[in-house]
Parts: C-alpha cells; structure tokens; sequence
C-alpha cells in the first residue's frame, strides 16, 4: 500500500564499482522510503554503503566504474535509475537539494556567494538578473546571515566555516527541492556551529516543509534531528525505525555495538567501553551470511551459513537479524543499552518475519 | 597523584602575521600530574592544538615555560639534553594517514625512534622490540613488513600510538587521537590507551574537541577559549557543576543519543558580555574551590566561592 505522502521510495537497490581488485559490493539491496516533510537519519561507519546511497538518489555515481546492479529509486513515483543525464539535471537542485560535508570544497572559490546561490534559478526558470539577486539576499537572510545585502557580493573565503556552511544551505534550498539529501553536514564543524546548524535545519523543515535525509555517523545528531533512523552495515540496512525504536528498543547486535561503544556524561571512566572488535568487511567479498556475524559476540552457526531475512518488531520497526527468529536463543544487550531500554507502546507481541520492508 | 610532572607557567605562543599578531596561545598557566589524564577541550581556533606543540617544542615558545620535572623544556639545550626531552615526551597525531610516512615500512616507522635514541643494540634486538610494540597495540608481527596504505585508519592510529611508546616515555600528547576515526573504533583506540596507562604508568595531555569522550577518559579537564584556558576542574565536577559561562554553553550544545533528552535540550549561547567587566578590570584565573579553577572577575570570584 503505498500512501499519497510517500516522497521517495528505493526499492532493492544494489550497487556495485568495478575495480582492479573485483567487484565492490558498495550497497547490496538497501529498502527505504520517506515521507513528505520527514526527516530519516541514515547511520554507519565510513565503508557503510550510506554515502553511495545518497549519491546514487541524485545519481551523482561515476559511472563507470560504478553501475546500478538492481533495483528502483522512486521519486513521486517516478523511477530515476533509467533517466538520462540531461533529465536528471532537471531533478537535481530543482526537485532534490544536496549538502555536502566539506563547505570550501563545495563552494567555488572564485565566485561570489550570491552567484553560486542563484545559478540553479538561471539553469531550472526563467528569471531576470535583478529578481535572482533579490532572491539570493532573501535566502542568505533565511538561512540567517546577517547584512546579507552586503554577503552576497563577497567571496567564500570571507567567510567563516559556520557561515559558509550556511551558504550552502542557502544554494541547496534556492530552487525549493521537495527532498533535502545532507551528507555529513555537521562534522567539519564545532559543537556550538554544529548545534547551530542543526536548529537552522529543524527551523528551515518547518517553514518550507522538505523532507531530508540526513547522512552521519554522530548517534548524538540522529537523536537530535531525525524522525526515522536506518542503520546501515556492510552495503544494508539492519535496522530501521522510528527515533525512539532505535535508542530505546534496539533489536540489532550492531547497533547495540554502536550505541554502547560511545561514553556517556554519566559513565565514570571506570569500566570499558564495549567497543565493536575488527573493522567492517571487505565488499569485494562480502561474508556469507550475516556480514556483522564475524564481530559479533551474538553470532550463531546460522548466521554464517545463511542471509538473516527481516523481522517486523512493529508497524515501523524492522531489524535484520537472526536473532529474532523464534527457535533463537533469548540474549541480552550490553549493559549500556539494557540500562537505556523500555517497552515500547505499539512493539508486536513476537516479531513477524517479512520478505522486505514495504 | 599529587607530584607534579609538567608545570607550564604563562605559557605564550604568538605568531606574527602580517595582519597583527595572533595570540594563538596567552598566558596558560597549569598543571599535569603523573600518571593523570589532563583533557583539552576547546573550538577550532582556541589554541589546544598549539598548547600541545609548544608543551613538546615543536614550536619555540613566544614566552613563558615549561617545566617537565622541575627542568625547563624551552630554553637552550645541549642536543643531548634535546634527545633525552624528546624521548620522554612523545605525540600522537590526529590525522593517522598524514602522519605516518607513506614509503616506510611499520617496522622503520616504529623503530626510527629507537634509531635515533641508540635503543636497540643488534639488528636482532630491535626486531623484536617492533614486534612486542605491535602485539602491545593490538597489532601482529606479521604487520612489521607492510606500508601504511595497507591499514585502516584504526590500524593507523594504533601504528602512531606504537610509534609513541617505542622510546618507553612518561608523557603523552595526543592531539585529536580519534576524531578521525569511525564510532566503533575510537572505542577500540580509547581502550587500548586506558589500558597502555594503566600498565605503564603514562601521563596523558589529551586534546580533543568531542566533550562525552573527553569525560570518559580525563581526570581533569580544562576548557580553553580564545588562546586562555577559562577553567580547569575534575571531569566529574566540570559537568556537574559548570561555572563559566562558556563552558556551559560548550557543554549544552553536545548532542547526546537520547531523544528524549534532545526534545527537552535548551542551548545556552556565550555571550562575553555577561562578566559586566569594569573599567581596567581584567579577569583572573582563580580557584573557586579546591582543585576547581574558573576565569572569572572579582564579583564572579564570590559569587561561585
């Protein structure tokens, strides 16, 4: 069933970069959608498959070496992996916005700010030179800089990084996309900017109603901004749910792993941090079966043998994990995450095994 | 925890520019005792990074000194006297891929300060000292023979913390060791340095801007804002009961992985203004309560004691 505020929808989709070395399984069937004025947090660590994925929305992938193996990414209902280059320059900015993580790196050096915020109008409607720099000043004071008639005839390096971030805010929304992909677009920053930053992008959902996605590896920001959360590992999602699911009822071995390996302001400093041993797989060759078992302390003989299918916890939450099936043995959490852990309202009696994610 | 191993008096490091000067580090005065961990914490720009590099001398300082036990770091020095500083202070990079060189295999990497410091009589011996170090940060010997492009960053980083301890030293700067690093690996990094100073007895300066991992791994902790540190108390106290303005507002913008608590977190903004500085005032480091020391003027001195 799919509702009518349905923005984005990715079905199944799977990309691969040839290399020297083999086949680099980047992401291997990743399921999401996101709804009008919503916010989903994609979490994991460097390698995660959680950039490619935001790439791969705007098609931004080289290509080659990458390709899309399989799958869909429907925009408004509409599939983007067939489009042209030249019909997805008429998404790109219009319908879709990007942030990047690095501010000076997406910011052209050599032209003033109030040009680079309108060229997307130039390239996507007809408008005059006048009308576009009253709207580049409108933006600059949205995103709040201030004396933005006098910003918009300056150059990126005068300003400083908080700013310029804000800038690129500011060139991302200019065309009023409906969905907002920012990848990491608070790490280069400090924790004031960051907080900064992150109250303007709550600020700017409610007054324009995008949806965003937002890409980080910051479980302290995904508490702050998102509604919904995926966690990705190894190229898939393993768990998604809403914000309170994911911290306060984890089902998913890693992302335990991950909620408990970051320190707390209450813990002491006198026990260990349980932190994930290893690093994350090769995807020229990823494992068979569960591409968490092999750091996993939970992994069972299946989960070396056998894919884990996906597991309905509730309407919103599903977790692909064998742990869930019913002949598993019962475990329990980390102490950091037991402790943060609660029964949740709308959480089914047993978890219901699913295909996908619908 | 009471002897002092580095006492830094009105530490100062200036830089010329042709713009003016930049005060990057004024007037930093305080302590490091043995076997503590002393965290850093600060903004981009306040200084904590050149605090760090004047403390080892990898800047001259502008004024002001360091006294590693009781013996002045700066000031002329027989290169014999340099080597013997050099060895017992050693640094721990942010960066683990700029900071390893790229066309030397783990082992020179690891060894090139037992090289230096005549450490290791036979080739034999020095071997087996790269290959103890390795296993000691988690590595295997096998490793000894590879270049840094073959690791992870995690790797890395264990690679420079095996770099550090090779010459067997008492004080450690780590500047930013994990910020480089993914969520489930700086656990692993932060780990193996907890244990490495329980085992060894190190001194830590650990510089760092994430403030939650800060409190898990110091003892101390001093927060710096514009080149001056602005306070200096126990981890515990400093979160508790946070006296200065700004480092209020530092600790009410972390996000933690709570909902709940972010639904309800008011961030409080640093405005200098609120010291009510009078005419000619300038404001003092002074200690409030034993061990807890606040930037802070006179009217704020009895206001907080």
């Amino acid at each position: 069933m799919i509702r009518v505020t349905r923005l984005l929808e990715v079905k199944d989709l799977a990309i691969s970069f040839k290399t020297y070395g083999g086949e680099v399984q980047a992401i291997r069937g990743v399921n999401f959608h996101l709804d009008k004025g919503e916010t989903l947090a994609i979490v994991g660590e460097s390698g995660s498959g959680k950039s490619v994925t935001s790439q791969a929305i705007m098609k931004l992938i080289p290509m080659p070496p990458g390709y899309f193996k399989r799958g869909e990414i429907l925009f408004e209902g509409k599939d983007l992996v067939p489009l042209s280059e030249k019909e997805m320059q008429n998404v790109r900015g219009k319908e879709i916005g990007m942030i990047f993580q690095d501010p000076m790196t997406s910011l052209n050096p050599t032209m003033k700010v109030g040009k680079q915020i309108t060229e997307v109008l130039f390239k996507h409607e007809k408008i005059s030179k006048e009308a576009a720099k009253k709207r580049a000043v409108e933006l600059l004071e949205l995103v709040g800089i201030p004396m933005p008639e006098k910003r918009v005839n300056q150059f990126p390096h005068e300003f400083s990084g908080g700013m310029r971030q804000r800038v690129v805010i500011a060139m991302a929304l200019a065309a009023n996309p409906k969905l907002l992909i920012a990848d990491e677009p608070t790490t280069a920053l400090d924790v004031t900017i960051q907080a900064q930053i992150l109250e303007l992008m709550k600020d700017l959902q409610k007054k324009i109603d995008t949806s965003i996605i937002f890409i980080t590896h910051d479980l302290g920001v995904v508490a702050n901004v998102a509604d919904r959360v995926a966690v990705m590992y190894a190229g898939q999602i393993v768990e998604t749910g809403t914000v309170d699911e994911i911290f306060y009822d984890p089902r998913h071995p890693y992302t335990w792993g991950l909620l408990a390996s970051m320190p707390t302001l209450e813990s002491s400093g006198e026990e260990e941090l349980t932190a994930i041993p290893g690093t994350p797989p090769d995807l020229t060759n990823p494992p068979k079966g569960d591409a968490f078992a092999l750091r996993s302390s939970y992994a069972m003989k299946i989960d070396f043998e056998q894919e884990p299918p996906m597991f309905k916890v509730s309407d919103t939450h599903y977790v692909k994990s064998w742990l869930l099936h019913p002949d598993a043995p019962k475990v329990e959490p980390p102490e950091a995450v037991k402790a943060k852990m609660r029964k949740l309202a709308n959480t089914f009696e047993k978890p219901v095994l699913v295909r996908e994610v619908e | 925890m009471t002897e002092k191993l580095l006492e830094i008096k009105h530490l100062k490091q200036h830089f010329v520019t042709p713009r003016g000067t930049v005060k990057a580090v004024d007037d930093l005065s305080f302590d490091i005792y043995k076997g503590e961990t002393l965290g850093l914490v600060g903004e981009s720009g306040c200084g904590k990074s050149t605090t760090g590099r004047s403390i080892i001398r990898l800047y001259e300082a502008t004024d002001g000194e360091v006294l590693f036990n009781g013996e002045n770091v700066h000031g002329r020095k027989s290169r014999k006297k340099l080597l013997e500083f050099n060895r017992k202070m050693q640094m721990i990079f942010q960066d683990p891929y700029a900071s390893l060189n790229p066309r030397m295999t783990v082992a020179d990497i690891i060894a090139e300060g037992l090289d230096i410091h005549k450490l290791a009589k036979t080739k034999k011996e020095r071997m087996q000292r790269v290959h103890e170090l390795l296993e000691t940060v988690g590595l295997n010997k096998e490793h000894a023979n590879r270049y840094p492009h073959e690791f992870s960053g995690g790797q890395r980083q264990r690679i420079g913390i095996a770099r550090a301890l090779a010459v067997d030293p008492e004080f450690i700067i780590a500047d930013e060791p994990i910020s480089a690093l993914d969520v489930s690996i700086q656990a692993q990094v932060v780990n193996l340095m907890k244990e490495l100073q329980k085992e060894k007895g190190l001194t830590y300066l650990f510089i760092a801007h994430d403030l939650s991992m800060v409190k898990y791994i110091s003892d101390r902790i001093g927060v710096m804002y514009f080149g001056k540190l602005v306070e200096l108390a126990p981890a515990d106290e400093l979160y508790e009961n946070p006296l200065h303005p700004y480092t209020k507002s530092l600790l009410s913008a972390i996000p933690l992985p709570d909902p709940d608590y972010e639904r309800n977190r008011v961030r409080q903004k640093y405005d200098p203004s609120v010291h009510q500085l009078k005419d000619g005032e300038t404001m003092e480091f002074r200690e409030v309560k034993p061990g807890h020391f606040v930037m802070c003027t006179e009217a704020e001195f009895k206001a907080f004691s």
